[in-house]
């Protein structure tokens, strides 16, 4: 795996997505609330004729309140497709290769970049977490 | 290459399951005695071609196997006749090839020992020294033009997306189509512009019924199992079973078949196991001690049947007189088979995953009807759409967001203005029969904004069940095309889908049963409390004071009114006198009448035959359970697992269906 990656910033903190797991990066738009899935799934947007999952990655994250999204990032993982929604895009670079420790389920590694800690999301681990039984 | 292609180990997985489906369909020929003399030659081209495709993609577990079965038919051949003794070697060594073609080992080398045996104590009889004179025959016919299918594989998801497109392209053909006929309407007649109108709309339905057509297959295609699985199931109970299937060609959506599958075989055996008696059984009653069950499959109209027929000895007389009473026979044995633990878990066996069934038809859009007539059989039928392609639906509007509702599932809209209580809920009453009235974004579980003053509901139904349900308002009628929410949402009930409107924003396609089935209390608006009803009386019968006493507390307690008896002879003065008893919680061991004589003697009552009645008792037994349900109790609580909430949400479920 190449140490490409999609930097995001959501509530204040750093993330990447390697780019593998991303298809593509766009506006959040209208998202239409589905009563009954998960806290984390915000609703379902209209990606080109495609009915596309949006997952709000700072509750994932456990960031409660504090993320204000405006992008989503389309990731896949484990043939389930699904939009992150995200504060904002920062671009696209290589990590240092070098990790620090974290402890958070859903990132595979942090990496130190331009003096901030960017945690490596694990977009398999947060799909699996959103997929859980029904909230109702 | 080291490892297979991916696809092409796809490939040979479809073909393998394919041959394999004809060779277990061959064996049970050749054992019913109705196989042809080729049979033997099929079965050994069948497992000789398993084993060539097996060497190209390196599968060695499944070559192994597939020789080995050309081995013994190799034998059989020589010999010109089948053993009857190959018959379960070869069907499991079928068992363990389907798994190792699956990619799952670990079935072969018992498959193999088997094979092997039987081959070596074939060997030790007599006559195996004669080396047959035909036995040089081809595997494969060498001349003679073998009637080939053209055919191409395809992935199914490449089939969806075209189907999809080509339904958005039928949608946006009629939106333009709209506009241009609007717009001509205003400034002239165009001839010309109306006549190629008319043509794309004609090209337009040729294609996509032939996209439709792509994602239909036969029934056939999910039936090839089935005869075998009736067979080793009808084994293990030593009773005598034939399927009949008719109807295989029958066309399904694809997405539909992939899901019913499962369903049919449940069927099936609910239909061996409960349906159709014992040999002696049957003899007795005075028919042949071979059981039948049909499966048939069909078109009617618009929708598919699929039915499974037993001639078995139908359900108990109770439940149709249950039935009878309102309510579809489906209901009634679906309902019998939601139960808890401490209740009913088998109505004369044919309650047992009913409803499970019926909600998966249910989900499928489609409905299930059950006919049965005591001692002659069960038929079960199930209503299925064709296909999914485009679906009518109503749009509505609540709290902001648009929702998508099976158009066949709407009775009728209308504007809600005096309602009446029922049972605490609030109901309305049409045409003489009250329905209950919700919220519907409290159903889904939204976030709910305050209804409109003039209050519109839709009246949804689904298996006999309905729900005005309140929104804000009604948008219009169109034809959607119902896209699946994905993989990552599959655990979420409620939706059938989600629809891509002509704006580009998104309704939810509701699922009817989950909208008539799930109506939590707080979904139901609130009731005005003048409106209220007495509390329901309930009439508990039980020899001993301690349990009479504990129950009408327990009852009193969730605002139940009490009346009781102490055996069942009072309790049935009970009942004629006070008419306004709305079900019955009786022990089974009593004085003078017990409690399934009581039961017995409610049932035969035409007056009171539909009264709910609850079974209490100490004694677990298996016999006495029967004896209650035979008898005809709706529900029933062992006292070893009493506990109040048991006892409480089961008079509340009997109370309010």
């Amino acid at each position: 795996m190449s140490a490409l990656h999609v930097r995001v910033r959501v509530a204040g903190e750093e993330y990447a997505l390697p780019v593998e797991e991303v298809l593509e990066v766009a506006e959040l738009g209208d998202v239409t609330p589905l009563p009954g899935a998960a806290a984390a799934v915000v609703g379902v947007r209209n990606l080109r004729g495609q009915v596309v999952p949006v997952v709000d990655l700072g509750t994932v994250m456990g960031l409660p309140g504090g993320s204000a999204p405006q992008r989503i990032v389309i990731a896949e993982a484990g043939g389930r497709k699904a939009a992150l929604a995200v504060d904002r895009v920062a671009g696209v670079e290589q990590l240092p290769e070098a990790s620090e420790e974290v402890e958070s389920p859903h990132l595979v590694r942090a990496a130190l970049a331009d003096g901030s800690l960017v945690g490596v999301v694990d977009v398999g681990s947060v799909l699996d977490a959103v997929q859980g039984p029904p909230q109702r | 290459m080291t490892e297979p292609d991916a696809e092409l180990l796809e490939v040979f997985r479809e073909e393998a399951t394919e041959r394999l489906d004809s060779m277990v369909e061959t064996l049970l020929a050749l054992e019913a005695g109705g196989a042809q003399p080729e049979a033997i030659d099929s079965l050994f081209r069948d497992a000789h071609s398993i084993k060539g495709s097996a060497g190209m993609v390196g599968v060695e577990e499944v070559r192994a196997i597939a020789h080995k079965m050309e081995d013994a038919l190799e034998d059989a051949r020589k010999r010109g006749e089948f053993a009857h003794e190959l018959t379960d070697p070869m069907l499991r060594a079928t068992d363990a090839l389907r798994h190792a073609v699956g990619g799952e080992g670990g079935m072969a080398s018992g498959a193999l020992q088997e094979l092997s045996a039987v081959i070596a104590q074939r060997g030790r009889g007599p006559g195996v020294a004669e080396a047959a004179p035909a036995a040089e025959a081809a595997p494969e016919p060498a001349s003679g033009a073998p009637k080939e299918r053209r055919s191409m594989r395809m992935s199914t998801e490449k089939v969806d997306r075209l189907f999809e497109a080509v339904g958005e392209t039928v949608l946006h053909s009629r939106r333009l189509e709209r506009l241009v006929v609007a717009d001509a309407a205003l400034e002239r007649e165009d001839e010309h512009l109306e006549g190629e109108l008319g043509r794309g709309e004609l090209l337009l339905s040729e294609l996509q019924d032939s996209v439709i057509q792509l994602r239909t297959l036969p029934l056939g295609s999910i039936t090839a199992r089935f005869p075998r699985a009736v067979r080793d199931l009808a084994a293990t109970y030593d009773k005598q079973v034939q399927l009949v299937i008719t109807g295989a060609d029958t066309q399904l959506d694809r997405t539909i078949l992939d899901g019913i599958s499962e369903t049919i075989s449940h069927l099936l055996s609910n239909a061996v196991a409960h349906g159709i008696e014992p040999p002696e059984e049957r003899e007795r009653a005075g028919k042949a001690a071979r059981g039948r069950i049909d499966l048939r499959a069909g078109q009617r109209g618009s929708l598919v049947a699929i039915e499974v027929a037993d001639d078995g000895r139908g359900v108990a007389l109770e439940l149709l007189q249950k039935a009878g009473e309102g309510g579809a026979l489906a209901d009634t044995l679906a309902e019998a088979g939601f139960s808890t633990a401490e209740e009913v878990t088998e109505v004369s066996g044919r309650g047992v995953g009913l409803d499970a069934v019926k909600s998966h038809v249910e989900s499928l859009g489609g409905s299930l009807e059950v006919h049965s007539s005591p001692g002659e059989g069960t038929t079960v039928t199930m209503l299925l759409p064709l296909t999914l392609a485009l679906l009518r639906v109503l749009v509505v509007e609540r709290s902001g967001q648009r929702f998508g509702l099976p158009l066949t599932s709407v009775e009728e809209v209308l504007i809600v203005s005096d309602t009446l209580s029922l049972g605490g809920r609030e109901a309305i009453e049409v045409r003489g029969q009250s329905i209950p009235v919700a919220d519907l974004g409290l159903i889904i579980g939204g976030a709910v904004q305050e209804l409109p003053e003039r209050r519109q509901a839709v009246i949804v139904a689904s298996s006999g069940r309905r729900v005005a349900a309140l929104c804000d308002r009604i948008v219009e009628e169109q034809e959607a095309v119902v896209k699946s929410l994905g993989p990552l949402l599959t655990a979420v009930s409620g939706y059938l889908g989600a629809a891509i409107m002509n704006d580009g924003g998104i309704a939810l396609i509701l699922d009817p049963a989950f909208l008539t089935r799930r109506l939590p209390r707080g979904a139901v608006a609130a009731v005005a409390p003048e409106g209220e009803r007495p509390p329901s009386k309930v009439l508990v019968v039980d020899d001993q004071f301690a349990v009479r006493q504990l129950q009408r507390s327990i009852l009193e307690a969730a605002g139940y009114q009490v009346v009781t008896a102490r055996d069942g002879r009072e309790a049935l003065t009970k009942v004629a006198g006070e008419p306004d008893i709305e079900l019955v919680v009786t022990d089974i061991e009593m004085p003078e009448m017990d409690g399934i004589e009581l039961l017995r003697t409610i049932r035969a009552d035409t007056d009171q035959a539909s009264l709910p009645v609850v079974v209490v008792t100490s004694r677990t037994g298996e016999e006495d359970r029967r004896r209650g349900l035979d008898a005809g109790a709706d529900a029933y609580i062992v006292k070893d697992h009493f506990d109040q909430n048991a006892l409480l949400e089961t008079v509340d479920r009997l109370l309010t269906r």
